[in-house]
């Protein structure tokens, strides 16, 4: 139920072997960030945590773990995790679509937040949404670029 | 190169419905798409170019696209991209779930990988931080007895 393929090789979560790749976000609510993504794209909802662990969540090719946020940790005794200034972005999560016509019109359908309609740039169509922290999400379909 | 879930196939770019990817804002396009190709294993399908085309890595099931920042653009008018102004303060990363912790811990440091600290168990799982070239932390982590992860 929880795997992925690529090529001959399977990947799962918890990996069996090797490696999965998942993405977390720091979130002000986990079970909010849950229900959004599993509403706006179909993500399946693994476990909504227990109050200590994070939320998982499986969406398309990969794994979505939530949590909130928090101050340095013996492993990253520097490090203190937090929700997004919503306008100095350094990484996000970019959905290649198929379709964005479609995709634009039934995610908004589903209550995302688009800060523009699809608009054509650089080889592809593209537009974003903001999450309920904040987060930009890119959704982007190519017209000329090879991979993307 | 496609991705398969179930009954379902990602593909890059996707022939239908979506595929998920990472982007990450970098200093230098090349010493990461390196970085990550190096130390993980990824698979460099494109190094982007001189008209601001982004680079492509495939490494396990996702995709990395990385770019250099830049300011806003009309389909984001008030947002700005840039590396980490302060590597201690994150909101979001990447997230590898290993089989072997130990045993990536030494191969990925033997690739070049800067470690914050060794694997430390916590919480259900042990788990230990990378420091990519850009500062990112990327957390590697194995579960001992979390369910989903």
């Amino acid at each position: 139920m929880n795997q992925v393929q690529v090529e001959q090789k399977s990947y799962q979560m918890p990996p069996r072997e090797g490696i999965s790749i998942a993405h977390f976000l720091t979130v002000a609510n986990i079970e909010r960030s849950a229900r959004y993504y599993e509403k706006v794209f179909g993500a399946r909802i693994l476990s909504l945590g227990d109050g200590n662990a994070p939320a998982y969540l499986q969406l398309a090719n990969i794994w979505m773990i939530l949590n909130v946020g928090g101050g340095p940790t013996p492993d990253k005794p520097t490090v203190t995790l937090s929700v997004p200034d919503p306008n100095h972005i350094n990484s996000f999560m970019n959905f290649r679509v198929a379709d964005i016509q479609a995709c634009y019109e039934l995610w908004k359908n589903r209550g995302a937040e688009f800060i523009t309609a699809p608009i054509p740039k650089y080889g592809e169509i593209r537009c974003y949404i903001r999450d309920p922290d904040g987060y930009i999400i890119e959704v982007g379909q190519s017209t000329d670029l090879t991979y993307g | 190169m496609s991705v398969q879930i179930e009954q379902k196939s990602y593909a890059m770019p996707p022939c239908d419905g979506f595929t998920i990817t990472l982007f990450i804002t970098v200093a230098d396009i090349n010493r990461s798409a390196d970085f990550y190709e190096k130390v993980f294993g990824g698979r460099i399908l494109s190094r982007g170019d001189s008209k601001g085309a982004s680079g492509h890595i495939q490494i396990a099931n996702t995709w990395l696209i990385v770019n250099v920042g830049g300011g806003p653009t009309p389909d984001k008018p008030t947002v700005t991209l840039s590396v980490l102004a302060d590597p201690d303060r994150i909101s979001s990363f990447m997230n590898i779930r290993v089989a072997d912790i130990h045993a990536c811990y030494k191969l990925w440091k033997s690739r070049g990988a800067e470690f914050i600290t060794a694997p430390i168990p916590k919480y259900g799982e042990i788990r230990c931080y990378i420091r990519d070239p850009d500062g990112y932390i990327i957390e590697v982590g194995q579960s001992t007895e979390l369910t989903y992860g």
